[in-house]
């Protein structure tokens, strides 16, 4: 008996999508996901290249999370992640509203806000030393003008663990990125139900609070999760204006992938992948209750 | 109920004018249409009068009183525009009590006139729905649930139904008007569209180039239009040349046309006539001649449902005549044509 057999056209298109994006795949799977995938195999203890094959143990990760050093650091990370994130979108909110709106200066305005898109981090971190240490301008201009007697005496922002020049270097390099998200939000939005509220008698504060600010939440959930990744994963900034130890969690790991001693370099690994799981952690627990506030508004 | 006045009122945008100095009174309770083609300055007229957008000069009255510089939260006005502008984060119930809410009023005060309201635009069911689950009939009926809670004094519509489909505009234009007879609220609609304007006003500004071209009722723009623009713009009809032979004649394309009282000359001395397509009689050739009657061939004949459409040569000119699609000629038949005095309209 013959049987004729045919493909369906739903598994045919699926090969075919599957075949179109391989090319990507490899590339991701390869390189992102090889790295991944040998960071955690060295932070449970496998390195035959420097000699050392351990796996699996855990000694890596006991070591770290069992000293009081490590949980400093993490809450040092976290708090300048929260930090700067949370001046971010308070200072890019109201921004990316008067972006929205037309006036007299405001290309101008717009080109000043995407200035420090251009201008790389370790410029910023050198302006921030320029501006803000004790032989900085601020310091020079106060004692200039006479409320302190010397530059040294100047409140010292660097290097000091409420990381005062880490936030606003991260807070100057994220607040057009942050704003442009925002504003990108807004234009997609529209008018109309601004227009709508303040013809039902709203206030400007009843607007923003019941109208404009749920409508770009999606906006500043995903510019807030991009910009708390790159905040706890940063090390430049925490490293030269940082108030030394406890160091942040990557200023730790980089000291152990510094160090002579290649077998610290599991120890680093132990670092990064403790961040990666209490970054992942972190924005798991925002996107759900993201996820439950969209809901409830009927939007999921 | 609100009498509004705009006085030489002008809108200019980046050196054009907008809006070129219209007058306009709208009475109390009256349902007023602004009517005209994109870019003509009826929306931007609209949102001056709801103080959505400044004058540049000129000044907008409510019951004698200057409200030209008066926030829009303050002129309680009720606006229902094009793309609604619901709230796409709250419910039907939650969109229409804002208004209430932004005004302080208690919780169940506002679920009481919710309710009603719901109740009247045929909602209830859908009170704890979000915008994005509702047709576009139930979105334009949310919003003008949550205008008329807030008890407006003048009512603006800006195209409210221009995204809807045919049959929900036909629907949606009956429930409009039957809202504004039952409150009685002073009302300007605006739209391009003829049909709708004619359906709803009480009187018709036809705007061109930021001017009002013509103020009437409609059936008098439709019949006795200002000009040959409104006449265009007011739907079908055939704009021939004439010239004026005695009181009550003219020499027409066709031949000798007499023209009825209404049409009389008087100090006109028009170079152009109008007759609406639907105004013609047409029927099979006929021996006798008649005052206004004249012969024709159909050049071409199109079907168009309820109606059909025929060109005609008729002398040296060409007709278009419509008559209901009971009857169907062909084209190459021999007609006659009466063109009926009291229906040409003689245009400045």
């Amino acid at each position: 008996m013959k049987t004729n057999r045919t493909v369906s056209p739903a598994l045919m298109q699926n090969l075919r999508d599957v075949a179109e994006v391989m090319p990507l795949l490899v590339v991701l799977l390869g390189l992102f996901g090889g790295a991944v995938v040998l960071g955690i195999l060295q932070s449970f203890g496998y390195a035959p290249w420097f000699g050392i094959n351990e796996f699996p143990t855990t000694r890596y990760f006991e070591r770290l999370w069992l000293s009081s050093d490590f949980w400093a650091s993490l809450g040092l990370t976290l708090y300048y992640g929260f930090a700067a994130t949370l001046i971010g979108l308070v200072i890019s909110i109201p921004l990316s509203i008067a972006l929205s709106k037309k006036f007299r200066v405001s290309r101008t305005f717009a080109a000043l806000i995407r200035l420090p898109l251009m201008v790389p981090y370790t410029v910023g971190i050198a302006l921030a030393l320029v501006m803000l240490g004790n032989g900085g301008l601020l310091s020079r201009i106060s004692a200039g003008l006479g409320l302190i007697d010397d530059p040294a005496q100047f409140v010292q922002i660097l290097k000091t663990h409420w990381g005062c020049g880490i936030i606003a270097v991260y807070v100057w390099k994220q607040v057009p990125f942050m704003t442009l998200t925002l504003s990108a939000v807004l234009a997609r939005k529209g008018e109309d139900t601004v227009e709508a509220a303040m013809v039902l008698g709203a206030t400007s504060r009843q607007i923003f609070w019941r109208v404009t600010l749920p409508q770009i939440m999606p906006g500043i959930v995903s510019a807030s999760l991009i910009c708390f990744a790159f905040n706890i994963g940063a090390f430049e900034a925490p490293l030269i204006l940082g108030g030394g130890y406890p160091d942040t969690l990557p200023v730790l790991a980089w000291r152990y992938f510094q160090d002579a001693n290649y077998a610290f370099q599991l120890q680093g690994m132990a670092v990064v992948v403790s961040l990666a799981l209490v970054s992942g952690i972190f924005l798991a627990a925002y996107l759900l209750g993201y996820r439950r506030y969209e809901r409830a508004r009927g939007r999921v | 109920m609100t009498q509004v006045q705009l006085k030489n009122l002008s809108k200019v945008f980046s050196g054009a004018p907008a809006v070129d100095a219209i007058d306009l009174d709208v009475a109390c309770g009256e349902f007023l249409v602004l009517l005209g083609p994109s870019g003509c300055g009826k929306t931007t007229s609209l949102r001056m009068v709801c103080g959505l957008e400044q004058p540049t000069s000129g000044s907008i009255w409510f019951n004698g009183r200057d409200v030209t510089t008066l926030p829009v939260q303050k002129r309680k006005v009720g606006l229902v525009s094009q793309r609604f502008g619901l709230f796409p984060h709250m419910t039907v119930e939650q969109n229409v009590a804002f208004g209430l809410s932004v005004r302080g009023l208690s919780a169940d005060e506002q679920m009481r006139q919710v309710g009603e309201m719901l109740e009247i635009v045929r909602l209830s069911a859908f009170a704890k729905r979000f915008p994005a689950q509702l047709s576009g009939g139930q979105m334009q009926r949310v919003a003008i649930a949550r205008t008329l809670v807030t008890k407006p004094e003048v009512l603006l519509l800006d195209e409210p139904m221009a995204s809807l489909d045919t049959l929900l505009r036909t629907e949606m234009r009956q429930f409009i008007r039957d809202l504004h007879d039952e409150y009685g609220m002073t009302t300007l609609l605006v739209t391009h569209d003829q049909i709708e304007a004619m359906d709803l006003a009480d009187r018709i500004a036809v705007m061109f180039d930021g001017k009002i071209a013509h103020l009437a009722a409609p059936d008098e723009i439709y019949q006795r239009p200002a000009n040959e623009q409104t006449a265009r713009f007011m739907g079908h009809s055939n704009i021939f040349e004439c010239t004026p032979i005695s009181e009550g004649h003219i020499e027409s394309p066709y031949g000798q046309l007499m023209l009825g009282v209404g049409s009389s000359l008087g100090a006109k001395q028009p170079s152009k006539a109008m007759l609406r397509f639907e105004s013609i009689q047409i029927e099979e050739c006929r021996e006798a001649p008649q005052e206004n009657a004249f012969s024709g061939t159909i050049t071409r004949a199109e079907f168009l449902g309820a109606m059909m459409r025929y060109t005609l040569q008729v002398g040296e000119g060409s007709l278009t005549v419509e008559e209901a699609s009971t009857i169907k000629r062909k084209t190459g038949d021999a007609v006659t044509v009466t063109l009926p005095p009291e229906q040409i309209w003689l245009l400045q």
